[in-house]
């Protein structure tokens, strides 16, 4: 709990109204998008640097536990108030600060929401690619402390990849800045990749610099569609011996087909057993010989039909619906556990079948869905979050996918980060050397602990 | 009070997000006490016991445009909307609400005091605001309303045509009957003209929308027998409508309503086959030789109502591009919500007007003379945050009246 006199001091930073403390408010902030709830003592909406700042002087002066939270779509709890005190909210500093089309960066305030951007730098023929299935929702702030992957990832990779520098305010308060706005920086240390994907641990992202691209001259989305889930796993892993880089390589099984059609009525093909969904881009001539060649391979792959999109729009359809996924899902069971076990792609066919003898072994209702091109596996476990036992057996098939990938050479989580969905697992993939030079870090930032407490460093220390 | 199928919508939530960047509410806000995701939340918690129904909840819960924007986004279908309407009425049964909301929830079904009220917003302004400007100064939108009698006063309940074709009943809505009999002379004209013969039933109540949204579900019931029996007759070619919020009540909430109360739903169903928005029935008829050239700009908002609650939207868009010469420009967000919705505009002005700001720009942006909209609470709430723009707001029926031919 606050003391009223702490509270107070809160209060004379961000004003009463956007200091919450009403047991609404807390229980509004007490969830993201996995299944554990945690109510923060208060919750803080600052609107710029210096109430950032100010709030963590009175943090660390009084030792009062904060969390960040970008806008509370995380899949891992990582923005829950584990062990109380307070949650820090950056949807009020949501401005894009700067685009500089001479030099392709941008400066923005971590609650811009991604696609927001997005859409902003695609009006000036500019092009920010990383893309979480959650970008209509997701905050640039959260994507880069979670350093958040996506569809994009086969082709252009992550946040990480497109973080120039960053303002972030450090648990003393005081404001540090870090990288530069220029493409090649190796002064020092590299503190903005390291703080990318930190899960807020170390300090407080108050601005961004990403750089841009220029956009992609053309699109075309394509459909494979297969009578059998290992011929489609086994194309991606062809495509991409092969060579080609398309843009975006998904892969769903039919039960998220079917949630996809019922909630967006695309004319999915409900009888097939997977899809394939291939972004190509680039040149209107590289992506017409690119489309030709991907359609053919997936033909000779076993693929029974391939659809090719005809317009921008239905492009963009597609994707939207794609994006809904896990929300469709719900359609089918009210709790669903998203897996992101990511492993080498020349595995991927083999760890689908692989999640379907553990699921079936547990009893467990599971999806597939996959960022295939880059080994990403979103196996979507199925249950009823109110049924203990059942819950139980989707833990136990939880620990068995990670015992397998990171036995064929994967990892823990591609995308989605700790949290405390996967924090028991940690030392199964990091070595003690490791864990303990992470801690020491951790302890260099913040020394007493009080960033996002309950996170995965601490977890069995 | 709410049904075991709504309950467990709730359980559909997985808390994806994806309803908070649409929502108008939200999107003004950015606190997610104001997200169908946070009231969601909150309603869970309620009903599962595990928190208080208090007089903050009951006012996150009424700080909503009804808008139905969530229920459209969201993936794993939940009924968002209906789930807020039926909590709304377990709050008002349960804490009763503020002076507005009761108004909202008892006033439509009464037929003696509706007029009476009526008249007052006619001639007075703002009757049920909480802001400023309900001490009958007069207002931006004065132009809109008039202190003309009732429309159904005005003309008779027969208006026959002159080749008659065919019969249809004119649910006339208590708001173009009261405060804009324009649009209803619109109606009439344009019907006429195409041959139908159109009556206005005598002693047809108020849709119950408002009722229902404000928490008076049982007064809404009796709204709803009185107009399915003075509604559903065989020997008519349609009910047409002008008002979105009529139509989405005659066409989808009423069976909905009576199916939650236990009631026969059969009556509403064969009624809702026959009610067509008036956008709808004019795209069947040839009105190309009927209109003259206009000359100038308009754009068009979607009513939630109409839009997302019915699907109707190309077929107003389509009746402006019949008029010659008159250019169709649309707007960036013409589908968002004017923030004009529920009682936001009386309850909670300023977000309703900090709503209603971009609507205004993406309507200045396009620099049409007209906007239309078939949506009364939107044209109110647009001409009012529109202040001293000359720019006309109008039914698209009205917009296609001025545009007919002499006969």
């Amino acid at each position: 709990m606050l003391s009223p006199d702490v509270l107070q001091k809160f209060i004379s930073i961000v004003g009463p109204e956007r200091c919450k403390t009403s047991p609404e408010d807390l229980l509004t902030y007490a969830y993201d998008a996995y299944v554990h709830e945690a109510l923060p003592d208060a919750v803080l909406l600052p609107q710029s640097t210096p109430e950032v700042s100010a709030i963590l002087k009175v943090a660390s002066a009084h030792r009062v536990f904060v969390t960040p939270r970008g806008a509370g779509s995380g899949l891992g709890g990582g923005s829950l108030a584990k062990q109380g005190g307070i949650v820090l909210g950056f949807s009020m500093m949501n401005r894009i600060l700067e685009v500089n089309t001479a030099n392709r960066y941008a400066v923005v305030e971590p609650g811009v929401v991604i696609a927001e951007f997005q859409m902003a730098v695609g009006k000036m023929d500019l092009f920010y690619p990383p893309d979480p299935g959650s970008a209509n929702v997701a905050t640039m702030g959260g994507a880069v402390v979670m350093n958040a992957g996506g569809m994009r990832g086969i082709k252009y990779g992550v946040t990480r990849d497109y973080v120039l520098g960053l303002e972030v305010v450090l648990p003393s308060g005081e404001v540090m800045k870090t990288g530069a706005v220029t493409a090649k920086d190796v002064t020092g240390y590299d503190l903005t990749r390291l703080i990318c994907g930190s899960e807020g641990t170390l300090a407080l992202v108050t601005q961004v610099i990403v750089r841009l691209l220029p956009k992609p001259k053309t699109k075309r989305t394509l459909q494979a569609i297969y009578n059998d889930l290992d011929d489609a796993g086994n194309t991606v892993a062809k495509i991409i011996a092969a060579g080609i880089i398309p843009a975006t390589l998904e892969l769903m099984d039919k039960t998220i087909i079917k949630a996809l059609e019922d909630f967006a009525h695309l004319g999915l093909p409900l009888d097939a057993e997977a899809v394939l969904l291939i972004d190509v881009d680039g040149d209107p001539e590289t992506v017409e010989k690119q489309a030709a060649t991907v359609a053919e391979f997936c033909k000779n792959q076993g693929a029974r039909d391939v659809r090719v999109s005809q317009s921008e729009r239905e492009n963009e359809q597609l994707w939207v619906a794609r994006r809904a996924a896990f929300g469709a899902i719900a359609r089918v069971r009210p709790t669903c556990i998203i897996e992101d076990a990511t492993v080498p792609v020349s595995h991927l066919a083999s760890a689908i079948k692989k999640i379907l003898e553990i699921s079936e072994r547990n009893r467990v209702q599971t999806a597939v869905l996959a960022h295939a091109g880059d080994g990403n596996l979103h196996p979507f476990f199925l249950c009823d979050q109110r049924n203990q036992e059942e819950m139980a057996r989707v833990e136990k098939a939880m620990d068995e996918l990670v015992d397998y990938a990171l036995s064929i050479g994967g990892t823990l989580s591609g995308e989605h980060g700790i949290g405390i969905a996967k924090a028991k697992y940690l030392p199964k993939q990091l070595s003690a050397a490791s864990l303990s030079i992470m801690r020491g870090i951790k302890k260099t930032f913040d020394p007493q602990g009080i960033l996002n407490p309950g996170s995965f460093l601490e977890h069995g220390a | 009070m709410i049904a075991k199928e709504l309950k467990e919508e709730v359980y559909k939530c997985i808390k994806c997000g994806l309803c908070l960047t649409p929502c108008p509410v939200y999107n003004l806000l950015r606190f997610e006490g104001a997200s169908p995701r946070g009231r969601i939340q909150l309603i869970k918690k309620i009903l599962e016991g595990r928190a208080e129904p208090s007089e903050k909840f009951q006012n996150l819960l009424f700080t909503c445009l009804l808008c139905e924007t969530c229920t459209a986004n969201c993936p794993s279908g939940l009924q968002t909307d209906r789930l807020m309407k039926a909590m709304r009425t377990v709050m008002q049964e349960r804490m009763g609400g503020n002076w507005q909301e009761r108004i909202l929830g008892i006033l439509p079904g009464d037929k003696r005091r509706l007029p009476f009220f009526l008249y007052c917003e006619r001639t007075r302004e703002n009757l049920l605001s909480s802001g400023e400007g309900k001490s009958g100064a007069p207002s931006a939108f004065e132009p809109l309303r008039s202190v003309s009698p009732p429309l159904r006063e005005q003309v008779p309940e027969v208006n026959p045509a002159p080749e008659s074709k065919g019969r249809v009943l004119y649910f006339t809505g208590c708001a173009t009957n009261y405060l804009f009999p324009n649009v209803g002379h619109a109606v009439i004209k344009v019907l006429n003209r195409m041959g139908m013969e159109v009556i206005l039933p005598q002693g047809q109540m108020c849709c119950g929308l408002p009722l229902y949204q404000f928490g008076g579900r049982k007064a809404a019931l009796k709204n709803i027998r009185e107009n399915l029996k003075l509604l559903n007759r065989k020997d008519i070619y349609a009910v047409v409508v002008d008002c979105a919020s009529c139509g989405a009540a005659l066409k989808k909430e009423y069976a909905h309503i009576l199916e939650e109360m236990g009631e026969n739903t059969e009556p509403a169903k064969e009624l809702a086959e026959k009610v067509v928005d008036i956008s709808q029935i004019l795209a069947r008829f040839d009105l190309e030789k009927i209109l003259k050239p206009v000359k100038g700009r308009v754009t068009y908002h979607d009513p939630c109502h109409l839009g997302r609650s019915q699907g109707v939207k190309e077929e107003p868009r389509n009746l402006l591009r019949k008029i010659p010469g008159l250019e169709l420009v649309e707007m960036a967000g013409a589908e968002t919500c004017c923030g004009g919705g529920a009682a936001l505009p009386w309850e909670y002005p300023e977000v309703a007007s900090g709503i209603g700001r971009n609507k205004i720009q993406s309507i200045k942006e396009t620099r049409a003379g007209i906007v239309a909209s078939g949506c009364p609470w939107c044209r109110q709430q647009i001409a009012e945050n529109l202040g001293q723009e000359s720019i006309r707001v109008l039914h698209p029926v009205e917009v296609l009246a001025e545009a007919l031919r002499e006969s």
